[in-house]
């Protein structure tokens, strides 16, 4: 058994790890309320949304410090250095998703989301919040094999995606002709598939944070591009 | 010196230059198929590039009944930085000084294995170990100047090899060459990175430089004598930080020209100057060897990574 000195730095690794699982899980939820505003067109909830926004930012903007002192004052090496560079970089990622809850919240705001019968922006939306979800589990875990099956679902959400969009178009073509308010459809069809995008977009984090835990856990750059 | 078993030696000088890698050297005995607790690491048939300047094979140094080394075998490549680390006692400074022969002074230690410089096997017969020390010289943990003047310093060893000559008798016979020991003293200088601080005043008693001064001169009287191979032993531990950053610029900038090979207690010391680190680790075995890069950042060896990680054993 091997004695561990330097307790006090393997406990601020502990608490790095644990404060950006609880980022992640605040950032989870903002994604979550946004869902949930686009889809009752609930904008109080959208507005806490995009006031939450600033909290996630400074969040960030601590833990990104933490890591920079624990470099600094530490010198982790080895697997702990894996650790703390992907943990710097996951932060990133985390707060990405943030501003693009924020987003959601704001199409949500603009109203008018569901009048594409065809797509299921509350599906795709599941799709990506599970794929963060795993993701970060993954990282909590360091589960490599958790990391090459997010990698594998991005290809199922980013299908979705491009299926939704499709839709979206030929909504927009067939509508033209029998909807007297083209300026509303327009709206309507702009905000559908940024939405789209967005949820897209937080998918390909979540791969990004599958692939820095994938390094972080197996010294495996694979999934980083 | 009490070197074993010569026969052996010249047996194993054979196998090291007919064998295409050596990954069966390091006494844990795996055969294809078989898991062995520690997995084999794959730097076994590690090669850094370049020339091998250093090959050592199947080293084994004995200190009495103490087994210091065991079977040690690492390829050394020219013109690069070489970092030996590892706890007190791993056996990190006795494979330094097997690579000149210093263990030969003591008398209890008996060397097996082969390391040759070069392709030659300096531990076999009739090797002149002057000239060895010549083309592997080494710069000790504490800097160790003679008590004489800054340019006495630097020309001792070449006048003790015959390089130069200088003195009352080679003036008497025409064969001094002031010129020629002044071209050197400066060039041994200037190279150690030295010069600027001293070159007012060369005839001061080198006991009056600094530390790092002095720890710079002793690397310039160990160029004078044009090595292709310097030996470290923990050559800035004795150093403040600014001293110490002094010797890591000049160790790297050695190398451009020279083989170095550096022993040091500061792991942060071996990944800044190092191309490749090795680790010994208590009991006398190296464990991991690879590119500095590798080591610390993802080293195939979990006794390495809780090593340099702190978490010692």
């Amino acid at each position: 058994m091997i004695a561990v000195p330097r307790e006090e730095y393997r406990e601020s690794l502990d608490e790095l790890r644990a404060d950006v699982e609880s980022m992640a899980n605040d950032v989870l939820g903002q994604l979550q309320r946004a869902l949930d505003a686009l889809d009752g067109d609930d904008h109080g909830l959208a507005r806490e949304v995009i006031e939450s926004d600033d909290r996630i930012n400074q969040r960030y903007l601590e833990l990104e410090a933490d890591c920079i002192d624990l470099i600094a004052l530490q010198q982790p090496v080895a697997s702990d250095l894996r650790f703390v560079a992907a943990s710097f970089k996951i932060l990133t990622d985390l707060e990405r998703i943030g501003d693009l809850a924020t987003n959601l919240a704001r199409y949500a705001l603009a109203g008018g989301s569901e009048t594409i019968a065809e797509v299921r922006i509350q599906t795709i939306g599941e799709t990506a919040h599970g794929q963060v979800r795993g993701a970060i589990d993954a990282y909590v875990d360091a589960d490599p094999e958790a990391c090459r099956a997010i990698a594998d679902r991005d290809d199922e959400l980013d299908a979705a995606c491009q299926n939704a969009s499709e839709a979206v178009v030929r909504e927009l073509i067939a509508g033209t002709s029998d909807r007297w308010d083209v300026e509303q459809l327009l709206d309507d069809v702009s905000g559908v598939l940024l939405t789209i995008r967005d949820l897209e977009r937080v998918g390909d984090h979540a791969v990004n944070i599958a692939g820095r835990t994938l390094y972080m856990s197996d010294g495996d750059p694979e999934l980083i591009y | 010196m009490s070197q074993t078993d010569t026969a052996e030696t010249a047996e194993n000088a054979e196998t090291a230059a007919t064998a295409t890698n050596r990954t069966d050297s390091h006494g844990v005995s795996t055969t294809a198929g078989e898991t062995v607790e520690e997995t084999r690491p794959e730097w076994t048939s590690y090669e850094a590039g370049g020339e091998t300047k250093l090959a050592v094979d199947d080293l084994d140094v004995h200190y009495g009944d103490d087994h210091a080394l065991k079977g040690v075998s690492m390829d050394v490549p020219e013109r690069s930085v070489t970092a030996l680390i590892g706890p007190s006692g791993c056996g990190k400074s006795t494979f330094l000084r097997c690579l000149n022969r210093m263990n030969d002074r003591i008398r209890a230690a008996s060397v097996d294995g082969t390391v040759e410089v070069d392709g030659e096997n300096i531990y076999q017969d009739g090797v002149d170990l002057v000239e060895l020390r010549k083309r592997v010289g080494m710069v000790f943990q504490s800097p160790n100047p003679f008590p004489k003047s800054i340019r006495e310093n630097v020309s001792y060893g070449p006048r003790k090899h015959g390089d130069i000559e200088t003195g009352l008798l080679a003036k008497l016979t025409g064969r001094a060459e002031p010129d020629r020991e002044e071209a050197l003293v400066e060039r041994s200088l200037q190279r150690a990175a030295l010069w600027d601080e001293v070159n007012d005043r060369l005839e001061d008693n080198a006991l009056g430089l600094s530390g790092g001064q002095q720890q710079r001169l002793c690397i310039a009287r160990c160029l004078a004598v044009d090595p292709e191979v310097i030996l470290m032993d923990e050559p800035a531990s004795a150093l403040d930080p600014i001293a110490t950053s002094k010797i890591e610029d000049l160790i790297e900038d050695l190398a451009r020209d020279y083989t170095v090979v550096v022993v040091t207690h500061s792991m942060q010391q071996a990944a800044r100057v190092s191309d490749q680190t090795a680790v010994f680790l208590t009991g006398g075995e190296l464990v991991e060897y690879d590119d500095t890069e590798k080591i610390f950042e993802n080293p195939e060896s979990q006794r390495v990574e809780d090593y340099i990680s702190g978490k010692f054993g």
